[in-house]
């Protein structure tokens, strides 16, 4: 997994739910529903921001939290979106 | 997994069940009235378009934990056929802990074949979650008027949305009211006298379906953007509204000129001494004022406390010589992948809230016992 796509996440989330501070940064394993940083707007921003950031399609059954609730799972899920998409440029 | 579906048959108490939780907080088993009408509303609404459906989200476990509901309406811009949907009934079970749910609905609904995307009753929660998607929130769409014309009866009706016993104290209203409205200010916002309408109204008529039905095509083909009913839509559409006990006895007529042309139409609801809820106004162009002072004078003639409504862009000047209040309660959005068809809405040219929205659903008003 990239690290500086977990630190690009980190960044976003503490710039956009946690107004900046960076006291209140989460683990990465740490469910960013269940501690209530992000909410039904979270998710969309979340999505909007991968989409546009990272420049990946998301599709409306990846939107669970299998791939959202932490930001291991969110990196994890992007990288794999990334390299799908070198494959397919590849092939 | 859990996923996001069209609407079947079958979901419908589901969903029954949820709207009386999460929408009127009155938990139990839903009527069979409420679900025999959420089936006909979203499965086979006015204008049914088989690709514009509502949609459900479903748990892992085959519960229904989510709903949009969504009514297809064809519109037209100068004569541009187009295709809008307009987000009615959205609401999410739990919505805390699963913000997935909320999220997935609204994104899929925007992503839907429609060219434009509408809703007139988002909350708070939902107006942010359709901001965040690009929706434009339409300030003068978005606004809740208020006339007061007894003001006594009003701060009891006022007080009974906290304690229906407040409607105890409503003789001792009377009086007050009576003595109050004495005073002939026209400038007041507090109240409406009698005398201030004299004889300067201009005769009305209560219509029947038919004539509501073709005065509301004929006045909404004023806008640029408009409705592109079908003659049985409409006229469907007509017959749903004509219930809405929860605020009172219709009131639906038509305003003419003195040589008897129609300049206008109103339909509100309401009970005398309560706060009566319009939800359509249309006049032709130049006599907006002459249409709501006679609306008004129909409800201080009919015994309201009050009357209440949403704002249209057109009607916005005649009302801010008129004492009205304003409020902002729920938003109406639109949002279009062509950003060029937002521009209508924007500048006002469009027909929208009321008969081009969901309020003359009974779902607004409507009872189902």
């Amino acid at each position: 997994m990239s690290s500086s796509t977990k630190a690009e996440i980190r960044v976003f989330i503490i710039e956009n739910f946690l107004f900046g501070d960076e006291t209140q940064a989460p683990g990465d394993e740490v469910s960013l529903i269940e501690n209530d940083i992000v909410d039904s707007t979270g998710i969309l921003e979340l999505v909007a921001y991968l989409e546009e950031h990272f420049g990946i399609a998301i599709a409306d059954p990846e939107i669970v939290p299998e791939n959202f609730d932490n930001i291991a799972r969110l990196a994890a899920f992007t990288d794999g979106k990334l390299r799908h998409g070198l494959a397919a440029k590849a092939s | 997994m859990s996923e996001i579906r069209p609407l079947d048959l079958q979901d419908v108490p589901q969903v029954a069940s949820m709207f009386m939780r999460v929408l009127r907080k009155e938990p139990g088993t839903p009527s069979s009235g409420l679900v025999d009408y959420l089936s006909r509303i979203f499965l086979e609404p006015p204008g049914h378009d088989p690709e514009i459906v509502s949609q459900v989200h479903v748990r892992d476990d085959g519960s229904v934990s989510g709903f949009i509901g969504v009514i297809p309406l064809a519109l037209t811009l100068e004569d541009r056929p187009l295709r809008a949907a307009i987000a009615s009934t959205y609401m999410v079970e739990d919505h805390e802990s699963d913000p997935f749910a909320g999220a997935r609905l609204l994104r899929g609904f925007l992503a839907g074949p429609q060219d434009i995307s509408l809703t007139e009753t988002a909350n708070d929660i939902s107006t942010t979650m359709w901001r965040k998607m690009r929706g434009t929130v339409l300030a003068d769409y978005s606004l809740e008027w208020l006339r007061v014309i007894r003001p006594a009866a009003f701060m009891i009706e006022a007080a009974a949305r906290a304690t229906r016993l407040a409607r105890l104290a409503s003789p001792l209203a009377r009086p007050f009211d009576a003595l109050i409205r004495r005073s002939p200010d026209e400038a007041a916002w507090s109240h409406l006298s009698p005398a201030v309408h004299g004889n300067r109204l201009l005769p009305g008529a209560d219509i029947d379906d038919d004539e509501a039905a073709w005065l509301l095509r004929h006045f909404s083909s004023d806008f640029p953007m408009r409705p592109a009913w079908k003659e049985e839509d409409l006229a469907a559409m007509v017959v749903h509204s004509r219930s809405k006990p929860n605020y009172g006895s219709m009131v639906r007529r038509k305003v003419s000129s003195r040589s008897g042309s129609p300049v206008g139409m109103f339909l509100y609801y309401g009970n005398k001494a309560r706060i009566g809820r319009a939800i359509q106004i249309l006049a032709a162009p130049g006599h907006e004022g002459a249409v709501i002072d006679a609306m008004l004078a129909d409800a201080d003639q009919r015994g309201l406390a009050a009357l209440r409504g949403r704002t249209q862009p057109a009607l916005l000047n005649a009302m801010l010589g008129r004492r009205f209040s304003f409020v902002h309660s729920a938003s109406s959005i639109v949002h279009a992948r062509d950003t060029s068809l937002v521009a209508p809405f924007r500048s006002g040219q469009a027909f929208f809230n009321g008969f081009a929205g969901e309020s003359w659903t009974r779902l607004i008003g409507g009872r189902f016992d």
